[in-house]
C-alpha cells in the first residue's frame, strides 16, 4: 500500500473516532462527567443496528453499496443509544447526585452492565452486518488506495453529522446554551438557562453520535461486545489530545489519533528504509513501530503533544 | 444612634419605611455552605427603586446574603420574600424568571461566547422582544456595542463588568443583586462602574450591592447595612453609617 492508501484508511478510521470523541467531550464539558460507558454506548448503537437491519431487511434500493434498510438501522441505532444514555442519566447518574469522580467510577460499572447485557443477548463471538462485502473502488486501486464504497459512506456520514453538530452549536439556541454551560455552568444558571434540560440534550447528542460511530465501527471491522470498550482508550486519547472539554479539539484530536494509528505500517516502512545509525536501534524501532503497537504509538504522540501544549490542541478548554 | 439602628433591623420584612412594601426582603435568615453556617438571623430589606449597599469585614456574609436571596443557597431558617411571596430555596434559573437579576463578582461573563451571545444568554428566559432590549442596552452601553461580535474574553476588566450588568439587564429585572462591582478594577474604571450602577438604578431597577470600597459604595446608595459575623449590626443612611463613630472604628477601618 502507498502512503495515500494508509491515509485513506486513516480517514475512515478517524471518522469513527471523531464520532466517539465528540460525544465524550460534550458530556465531559457540559455534564462535568468523564463517561467510561461511552465506548459501550457505541456498542449498543452497533448491536441495535444489527437487530434492526435483520428485522427490516434491505428495503429495495441502495446508496454507496449500503441498502436503504441499513440507513434505517443506523437511525434506530443512534436513537436507541441516545435513549439508553438518557435513561441511565435519569435513573442512575442524576439520582445518585455525586461528584464527578463518583460519576466516573459509576460509569465504569454501567459500562460492564451494558456489555454484559449485550453478551447475554448475542454471545461474545464476532459478528457482521449482513451486507455484501464490496471490492475496493477500481479507479483508486492504481494509487494504492483500497477503499470500498462502504468506507466512502462512513466518511460522508461522519462529515454530515459533524457539520450538523457545528451548525447546531454555533447557530441554534440550544447550541449557544450548550456552549454557555461548557464555559461557565454557574453563570448559565444565573442567566436562567434550565441546565438539566440542556444536559439531557447533551446526552442525546453525545450518545447519538457514539451510536453512529458504533454502527460504522461494526461496518468497518466487525461487531463484538468489547468493540466499543476496546476503542474507549483511543477515544480518550483523542479527547485529551484535542484539549479536554473542547468539542472542536476533540474533532481535531480524533482525526489525528485515527490517522496516526492507521499510518503506523507506513511509519514502520519508513523506519526500515532509513539508514539508522547503530543496528540495535534500527532493530528496536523496527520491532516497536508495528501495527501491534499502533495504539501505543498514538499515545506516545499524545504525550509528546501534551508536553508542548499541556492543555491540548484547542487550548484552554472552552468550546 | 447606633442602638436605635440595630433594633430597627429586626422588623425588616414589615415595611417600616413610610409604608412602602419592600420589593425584596430577607427576614431572620440562617444560611451557609454545607455544614458551615454563615448567616445568623440576618434581615435585610430592599425597597422599590433603592440602592442598598452591604458593607462589613471579610467573611461577614455579605455575598452569602446575595446568594441566599438568589437561590444559590437555601435558607436554613427564615424567609426570602420577593414582592411578599416566599422564594426561599427556589432555583436561580427560576428566580431569574421572577424578575431578579444577579451579577457575580468573578467569572461573570461567558468568555468564549461573543458579546452578542452573552446578551442572548441573558435573555433565554424572555418571552419575546429580545432583539429590541439588546439594542436598547447597546444604546446605553456603547462601549460593548462596538465589540458585539468579539469574544467576551477579549474585553478589559471594566468592559467585562459592563457586559455582566447588561447580561443581567436583558431580563429587565425589578431587582439587581451585584457582588462587588469594583473588585479588581483600577480606581478610574471603578468610578465608571459606579456610574453605571446608578444608570441601571435610573432604569427603575432596585439594587442590592456588596462593596468593599465602603465610601464609594455607600456614596451612591440610599441606605446601607453593616454586616458582621452573619448578622446586621447597623443599618442607616450612608451619612449615618459613615459618621457613626462605632461603625467606622469597628468596621470601616477607622
Amino acid at each position: 500500500m502507498t502512503v495515500l492508501g494508509y491515509m485513506a484508511n486513516g480517514l475512515v478510521f478517524s471518522s469513527i473516532i471523531v464520532l466517539g470523541s465528540i460525544g465524550l467531550s460534550l458530556v465531559y464539558s457540559i455534564a462535568d462527567f468523564a463517561n467510561f460507558a461511552h465506548g459501550d454506548t457505541m456498542t449498543i448503537g452497533a448491536y441495535t443496528a444489527l437487530v434492526t437491519f435483520g428485522a427490516v431487511g434491505g428495503l429495495g434500493g441502495a446508496v454507496l453499496g449500503l441498502p436503504f434498510g441499513f440507513f434505517v438501522a443506523l437511525v434506530v441505532g443512534i436513537g436507541v443509544a441516545a435513549v439508553v444514555a438518557v435513561a441511565t442519566e435519569k435513573l442512575i447518574y442524576e439520582p445518585l447526585d455525586i461528584d464527578s469522580i463518583g460519576l466516573l467510577i459509576t460509569s465504569i460499572g454501567i459500562a460492564f452492565i451494558y456489555r454484559a447485557l449485550i453478551q447475554i443477548g448475542f454471545g461474545s463471538d464476532f459478528t457482521r452486518f449482513d451486507v455484501q462485502q464490496l471490492r475496493p473502488i477500481e479507479s483508486l486501486v492504481p494509487y494504492g488506495v483500497r477503499v470500498t464504497l462502504h468506507d466512502v459512506a462512513i466518511v460522508a456520514s461522519a462529515v454530515v453529522l459533524v457539520v450538523g453538530l457545528h451548525v447546531l452549536l454555533q447557530y441554534t439556541d440550544l447550541g449557544r446554551k450548550m456552549r454557555a454551560m461548557a464555559d461557565n455552568p454557574d453563570l448559565a444558571r444565573v442567566s436562567g438557562i434550565r441546565t438539566k434540560r440542556v444536559k439531557l440534550w447533551t446526552w442525546v447528542i453525545g450518545a447519538g453520535l457514539a451510536g453512529a460511530g458504533g454502527v460504522f465501527l461494526g461496518l468497518f471491522n466487525q461487531l463484538s461486545p468489547r468493540m466499543g470498550f476496546n476503542l474507549l482508550l483511543v477515544i480518550f486519547a483523542a479527547v485529551i489530545l484535542g484539549g479536554i472539554g473542547s468539542v472542536y479539539g476533540a474533532m481535531a484530536g480524533g482525526f489525528l489519533i485515527g490517522m496516526i494509528t492507521q499510518l503506523t505500517p507506513f511509519f514502520s516502512n519508513v523506519v526500515e528504509a532509513l539508514p539508522i545509525g547503530p543496528g540495535w536501534l534500527a532493530t528496536l524501532l523496527e520491532n516497536l513501530i508495528t501495527i501491534e503497537y499502533a495504539n501505543a504509538i498514538a499515545f506516545v504522540i499524545m504525550v509528546v503533544v501534551l508536553l508542548v501544549r499541556p492543555n491540548g490542541i484547542a487550548g484552554e478548554g472552552a468550546t | 444612634m447606633s442602638d436605635g439602628m440595630t433594633d430597627d433591623t429586626t422588623g425588616a420584612a414589615d415595611g417600616p419605611h413610610g409604608g412602602t412594601d419592600p420589593v425584596l426582603s430577607l427576614s431572620g435568615v440562617d444560611s451557609g455552605y454545607g455544614e458551615v453556617q454563615v448567616l445568623d438571623d440576618c434581615s435585610v430589606r430592599l425597597d422599590p427603586g433603592e440602592i442598598v449597599c452591604l458593607v462589613g469585614p471579610n467573611g461577614a456574609g455579605k455575598s452569602t446574603v446575595l446568594k441566599t436571596a438568589f437561590g444559590m443557597l437555601t435558607p436554613w431558617t427564615g424567609t426570602v420574600a420577593y414582592h411578599g411571596r416566599d422564594i426561599g430555596g427556589m432555583a436561580p434559573e427560576e428566580i431569574v424568571r421572577e424578575g431578579i437579576g444577579y451579577v457575580p463578582q468573578t467569572d461573570n461573563v461567558f468568555g468564549s461566547l461573543t458579546i452578542d451571545e452573552n446578551l442572548r444568554m441573558g435573555g433565554v428566559a424572555r418571552d419575546g422582544g429580545l432583539e429590541e432590549v439588546i439594542e436598547t442596552l447597546y444604546d446605553r452601553f456603547p462601549i460593548i456595542e462596538r465589540k458585539r461580535s468579539a469574544k467576551a474574553k477579549t474585553l478589559s476588566g471594566g468592559q467585562r463588568q459592563v457586559l455582566a450588568f447588561a447580561r443581567a439587564l436583558v431580563m429587565e429585572p425589578d431587582v439587581l443583586l451585584i457582588d462587588e462591582p469594583s473588585a479588581g478594577l483600577a480606581p478610574n474604571t471603578a468610578d465608571d462602574v459606579f456610574e453605571d450602577v446608578k444608570a441601571v438604578n435610573d432604569m427603575d431597577t432596585a439594587i442590592l450591592m456588596v462593596e468593599q470600597n465602603v465610601t464609594k459604595g455607600l456614596g451612591i446608595s440610599d441606605r446601607g447595612y453593616v454586616l458582621d459575623q452573619g448578622t446586621v449590626r447597623f443599618e442607616g443612611t450612608p451619612e449615618e453609617l459613615l459618621n457613626d463613630e462605632e461603625v467606622s472604628q469597628l468596621y470601616l477601618g477607622g
